[in-house]
């Protein structure tokens, strides 16, 4: 380890120069008073009157401040009085050398950590008093690190009841990458707080010592002894659990699911997520979340995700900030997250903190990695399909650094190859390119830069070309203003886009083009005044601009007529705020409230219809024409977020929430077919926003000291002003679409079940949930009634779900993983007879959504191999290999009717119809 | 390489999944034959109307029979005041009534007794009185539109149904001087001629329009019928027929929807489709679908004439197959009368000096057999 040998050295160097030269009598006697001086200033002036030489470190004292009354006593009295009741012990030797130390403390071992020492004291206030040795051996280094005491704020007398503050970064030792959700917590007095999105944590203890622990998945317990004088900064490193260890017990997240106040909440970390084996072997974030309690999705393939029967529309989906608002690579076979600029996600089902808004049924918090700030490494990935390359290392050390990932797909090439010609006009590709740039201005101070785009190309020998993409880009700014407080202000805009355009008949040659795009700026303040309360509060405002649909010729030859809807443009703004209360170490409540208020602004055509009668082509009435920036439409109104949990005696727990949203946007999306471009709507004059409110109860009980978490929670959910359609509704490039819209009222119940073992060699879990979503027409202009205005299943409705996830580790190097999913089919407007009237034939269909198609049954397998686990080696590479869809099995994706010569046939159409195998070579530096 | 390529392409056709795995779609619930009665038409009120009503069953997804009559039922017309006015059969499930004077200012519902012996009721419906069709105007941007304008004075009608008989006439592209007749030849004339037919069909869509969002119950300019450009019903000359009804606001939200329901199927960007609530009911069973909506309303009717003449650029387009050479037929015929050729699909084009006929498909050069009678209708 030569670079901690240097380091040593310019540490040691350091210490000299802060040596203080003198050379006088010890006996001198010294008489004055020493009214709040920094120690350095102190022992420069004990070094003037009494001609001795002070040899100290000065990262140990210099938080250290000095107030004592000398009368006439001698140097070592004089120290004596300084140091009392502090863990400084100071030696003179005969040179008149002062020595300052810490005291003597029992070590089993020796303390070997230099290279953290330094990190600590160079970048924290906390004091180490520890005499150097240089160690080279990691796992000695740690144990240095749990056995040394951890000073922290000014000395101070006056240990005791008060409290004090200690706030800190928890990072990963190796890369600095910042750790989210990670417990810190001390054991007695029980006193346990989670790090935000940053890593960062601030806990209230009683003055002392104390005993911190770390717990975060997949990496070991830290333990730091702290002497706690005043609020102070301790920033901790994690370090890799080490797989050869029989028994890896991860507690934190376990204990946390039953301590934390989250509800309905799940967390994955891509450790977890990339162990589940998924087609094409790419970790994939979305079909990692469809194995979780409560989602699921309409089906294979398809864009989106639903939560406890919700629709797609109804997830706020942010990485790292952004809003994504389509999260899907060709049609879902890839998620558009790539998994190695991922850090996790957290996923929000019932109790949706009171920062996020905007969308009913859930949010998805993917979060992005800081790139290493202490070395440049990289990863790549060669498959079948994708190649994927990630970089990231630090720009400034320590201070700056990157991480930027792509990936993209070469099927055109291998579409080129494929002998039979059936293919040669197809095309199918797509890439991402993520950046990510963290930088640490100071202490108090943080910047992070992120971008996302993505591109999607495909065309499925047809003529028509589809292309979409996102677009991201942020800025984060996190400001610390004290232990207690900090603030963070994010400013980004967000675009999604599709265009399909055909230009096979140069007559006919049209592009289609739709997007939205919206600019936002959120504050976020989290004050957290003692371990009882947590507030935070601040301000989201979202400005959206909507293209619904261009239709315009492509060419010089094309005769088509330009078809352009207007823009559509919004405001919406919420104020929040909310406390984490918790109320003794059983009972805490946190309590939120959101006010969102939301503006339909100008310039744009107002159509009025007849009082009272369907809204129809027929019933229109009049335009009216609003300027730009003129307030058409006004809603707003107050959203309500409650969650209690009580711990119970035999160590399970108990929670309740509450919540009620609104929200504004809705996707136009017929779900009868497969559409590559849905529409969104803002909500306007006639079309109302969408609201919800959502109860749900669970239980919680972990087993076997943790490692096996159980959760139980049922809800109940009920919807107003959901959007559906009405037969033959148009979607696209309608200029009055709200003609073709009703609203509905809907409800929506279940009970979700999930076991989860984390650790072992056996991991995974299992999860059940029953679900329904039902709908009914509550529009009394609809013109028309479906299903009698009885309550009918939505198109999402899929009663049964069953995952169940299992990783087995053979060796270091062996891993295998099995994954298996049923669901009830979903439901389905089938025609079911075929009449003649009005001069021809016409089909006559079932009730709306009566039927459903056959159950979704899916299996998969997988194992990967690694390369040996030599530390030294160059790369770092696996292999892995599975089948998807091991049984084969034909799940319908779609069902669809068509009209072959005067005869009307139905097909069936699977995505994955048949066992398909995969292999995947992964290699890091 | 080739076989890594060869794995590939396995992968990429399941990905190409448009094309991969399709397969025929037949649930139990398809499969099963309905067969739900559909009721067509409307109660004809006014003085010495007719009213014809269409009876049916629904047939199952996948059949290729297209019309599935209802006969033997017995249908007929009540009164709210208890009248009752019998509709009798026609044949090919057509049912129509005499002459009647049903008033406009009264309701009314059809009845129906299947051979089934089972019984249907439509609720009772308000009588809609439609106004005269003020004119039919016609324009011609490539295609020809044929628009429909009326008012109501009363403001009453507020919803409206067109129907339409297009009638046509053509020549064929050869001029007969013979023509065969229960197998013999005769001479070509003015009663027994096929060089010039009329052709009548009747709409296949149907069309409804409203005035409800305007002050005044007013139909301008509204379109009911568009002859693609260079179609061969004006080849020469063309005339329609437009009947115009009365409806209540549900039946025109009926029709709009049976509209919907079919004329969009099987494009990538379905509607949703949605069942359909007619008013008719089984008096047996309140549960079992029954199809069709009854309507009571007057009937006022107009037709034009469009010459071809009067068009632009518009090079009628025949739908005949192409006819070839003639065929030289050379038989030891008995009797130059008799028409004994065996193919039905072929008739006399001329006599060749020496018994010998020249014989051509019958499309070619009887009208006749491309749709259309030889008879001039009387409104020609």
């Amino acid at each position: 380890m030569p670079a901690c040998r240097r380091f040593y050295l310019l540490i040691t160097l350091g210490f000299l120069f802060c040596g203080l030269k003198i050379s006088a009598q010890s006996s001198k006697r010294i008489s004055q008073q020493f009214e709040n001086l920094p120690f350095s200033v102190f022992a420069e002036k004990v070094e003037t009157i009494t001609g001795c030489r002070f040899y100290f470190k000065p990262g140990e004292l210099d938080s250290f401040s000095v107030t004592v009354k000398a009368e006439d006593i001698t140097l070592p009295d004089l120290l004596t009085k300084v140091f009392a009741n502090t863990t400084f012990v100071f030696s003179i030797d005969q040179e008149n050398n002062v020595f300052i130390n810490t005291k003597f403390t029992v070590q089993t071992t020796l303390p070997k950590d230099f290279f953290n020492t330094n990190k600590t004291t160079a970048d924290t206030s906390a004091i180490i008093k520890q005499p150097f040795f240089e160690q080279t051996d990691d796992r000695k280094k740690i144990v240095a690190q749990e056995n040394k005491l951890y000073e922290i704020g000014v000395k101070q007398n006056n240990a005791g009841k008060e409290r004090a503050i200690i706030a800190g970064y928890i990072r990963d030792g190796k890369s600095g990458e910042s750790f989210t959700g990670a417990m810190v917590y001390t054991d007695t007095p029980y006193v346990a707080v989670v790090t935000d999105q940053f890593g960062y944590y601030s806990i209230a203890l009683p003055k002392g010592r104390h005993i911190l622990q770390v717990n975060s998945i997949g990496m070991k317990i830290a333990r730091r002894r702290v002497m706690l004088y005043s609020d102070g900064t301790l920033n901790i490193d994690l370090q890799d659990s080490v797989p050869s260890l029989k028994n890896v017990t991860i507690i934190s997240e376990k204990k946390s699911n039953i301590r934390g106040l989250q509800m309905g909440a799940e967390r994955l970390t891509i450790k977890t997520i990339k162990q589940v084996p998924v087609v094409f072997g790419e970790a994939d974030i979305l079909k990692v979340l469809l194995t979780l309690p409560g989602v699921t999705s309409v089906g294979e393939a398809s864009n989106g995700f639903n939560v406890r029967g919700g629709s797609t529309d109804q997830n706020l989906i942010l990485f790292s900030d952004a809003t994504i608002y389509n999260p899907s690579h060709l049609f879902g076979f890839f998620s558009a997250f790539n998994p190695e600029v991922v850090k996790g996600f957290d996923l929000y089902k019932s109790a949706i903190p009171e920062k996020y808004g905007g969308r009913l049924s859930s949010v998805l918090d993917v979060s992005m990695r800081d790139g290493n700030s202490k070395k440049v490494s990289g990863t790549g990935g060669i498959g079948l399909l994708t190649s994927k390359f990630t970089i990231e290392g630090p720009l400034k050390k320590d201070k700056t650094s990157f991480i930027v990932g792509g990936r993209t797909t070469y099927s055109n090439w291998l579409l080129k190859q494929i002998p039979k010609s059936d293919y040669s006009k197809s095309k199918a590709d797509f890439n991402d390119l993520n950046l990510r740039i963290s930088h640490t201005i100071n202490n108090k101070n943080s910047l992070y830069l992120t971008g996302y785009i993505s591109n999607d190309n495909f065309k499925l020998n047809t003529d028509t070309l589809y292309k979409y993409g996102n677009r991201n880009i942020n800025i984060k700014w996190k400001h610390l203003f004290n232990n207690k407080f900090y603030g963070v202000a994010i400013a980004g805009w967000d675009h999604y886009q599709y265009d399909i355009s055909s230009d096979e008949n140069p007559v006919n040659a049209y592009n289609l083009k739709s997007s939205i795009s919206q600019g936002s700026f959120r504050t976020e303040f989290n004050y957290s005044p003692d371990n009882k309360h947590a507030l935070s509060f601040g301000l989201n405002s979202i400005y959206y601009k909507i293209k619904p649909g261009s239709f315009t010729p492509k060419g010089q030859q094309s005769l088509v007529t330009p078809d352009i809807l207007q823009d559509e443009q919004a405001l919406e703004t919420a104020l929040y705020l909310g406390d984490q209360y918790t109320i003794n170490s059983k009972f805490s409540v946190n309590a939120g409230l959101r006010y969102s208020l939301y503006n339909y602004l100008g310039p744009h055509d107002v159509y009025s219809y007849v009082n009272g009668l369907p809204r129809d082509k027929t019933t229109l009435t009049d335009t009216t024409s609003y300027s730009r920036n003129k307030i058409i439409k006004t809603y707003h109104g107050p959203e309500y977020r409650f969650v209690a949990r009580y711990v119970l005696p035999n160590e399970g727990s108990v929670k309740l929430s509450f919540n009620s949203l609104w929200q504004y946007i809705h996707m136009l999306s017929n779900t009868a077919s497969i559409s590559p471009s849905d529409i969104w709507k803002l909500s306007d004059a006639a079309i109302k926003p969408q609201r919800g409110y959502q109860v749900s109860l669970g239980y919680y009980k972990n087993f076997r000291s943790n490692t096996i978490e159980a959760s139980l929670e049922i809800y109940y959910k009920k919807l107003k002003n959901y959007l559906d359609y009405k037969s033959g509704a148009v979607l696209l490039l309608n200029h009055h679409i709200e003609t073709d819209i009703i609203n509905t009222r809907g409800k929506a119940y279940g009970v979700e079940l999930s076991v989860k073992k984390k650790s072992g060699k056996a991991t995974g879990w299992f999860s059940y949930t029953y679900s329904k979503t039902l709908l009914q027409l509550d529009d009394p202009i609809a013109g028309q009634s479906i299903n009698n205005g009885k309550f009918y299943p939505a198109n999402f409705d899929k009663p049964h779900n069953a995952n169940f996830v299992a990783n087995y580790q053979f060796s270091h190097r062996f891993t295998t993983s099995l994954n298996f999913v049923y669901s009830t089919g979903r439901p389905i407007t089938l025609p079911i007879a075929i009449f003649y009237l009005g001069g021809s034939q016409r089909v006559y269909y079932s009730e709306r959504n009566e039927y459903r198609v056959p159950d979704y049954i899916r299996a998969d397998f997988s194992f990967t191999l690694e390369g040996n686990h030599k530390t030294k080696k160059l790369t770092h590479n696996s292999w892995s290999f599975g089948v998807y869809n091991m049984l084969a099995r034909q799940n319908p994706y779609s069902i669809y009717f068509v009209q072959e010569s005067g005869i009307i046939k139905g097909y069936q159409l699977s995505v994955f119809g048949t066992a398909i195998p995969f292999i995947n070579y992964n290699f890091r530096f | 390489m080739k076989k890594i390529l060869q794995i590939s392409s396995v992968l990429l056709f399941s990905l190409l999944w448009l094309i991969a795995c399709k397969k025929p779609y037949d649930p139990p619930e398809i499969k099963i034959a309905t067969n739900f009665l559909v009721v067509d038409g409307n109660i004809t009120c006014g003085t010495n109307a007719v009213t014809t009503i269409t009876l049916s069953r629904t047939t199952k997804l996948g059949d290729s029979l297209l019309f599935n009559p209802e006969l033997n039922a017995l249908l007929y017309i009540e009164e709210e005041q208890g009248n009752v006015f019998p509709i009798s059969e026609q044949g090919n499930g057509v049912y129509r009534s005499q002459p009647l004077n049903l008033d406009p200012a009264r309701k009314y519902r059809l009845k129906i007794t299947t051979p089934g012996n089972k019984n249907y009721v439509s609720d009772f419906v308000t009588a809609k009185t439609s106004p005269a069709i003020d004119s039919l105007t016609w324009k011609q941007d490539g295609d020809v539109t044929v628009s429909v304008h009326t008012h109501d004075p009363l403001n009453n009608t507020r919803y409206y149904r067109w129907e339409f008989a297009e009638t046509w006439t053509y020549a064929s592209l050869f001029h007969a001087e013979w023509i065969v007749k229960d197998g013999w030849i005769y001479v070509h004339d003015s009663i027994n001629q096929i060089d010039s037919c009329w052709r009548t069909a009747n709409s296949n869509n149907i069309v409804v329009g409203s005035s409800i969002a305007l002050s005044e119950d007013v139909i301008s300019d509204f379109p009911v019928a568009v002859i693609p450009q260079h179609h061969e019903k004006i080849g020469k000359r063309y005339s329609i027929l437009v009947k115009q009804y009365g409806l209540t606001e549900e039946a025109f939200r009926y029709l709009q929807l049976i509209k919907k329901n079919t004329e969009q199927l099987g494009t990538l960007f379905d509607a949703q489709p949605s069942q359909l609530k007619g008013n008719i009911q089984s008096a047996d069973d309140p549960n079992e679908p029954v199809i069709g909506f009854i309507s009571a309303s007057t009937v006022t009717e107009k037709r034009i004439f469009i010459q071809h003449d009067q068009l632009t650029n518009w090079i009628p387009v025949y739908s005949i197959e192409t006819c070839g050479n003639p065929i030289i037929i050379d038989q030891n015929r008995t009797d130059y009368r008799i028409w004994d050729y065996p193919d039905p699909d072929y008739t006399i084009l001329y006599y060749i000096m020496g018994g010998t006929m020249a014989i051509i498909k019958k499309p070619c050069i009887d009208c006749r057999a491309r749709g259309g009678v030889n008879v001039k209708p009387s409104f020609w």
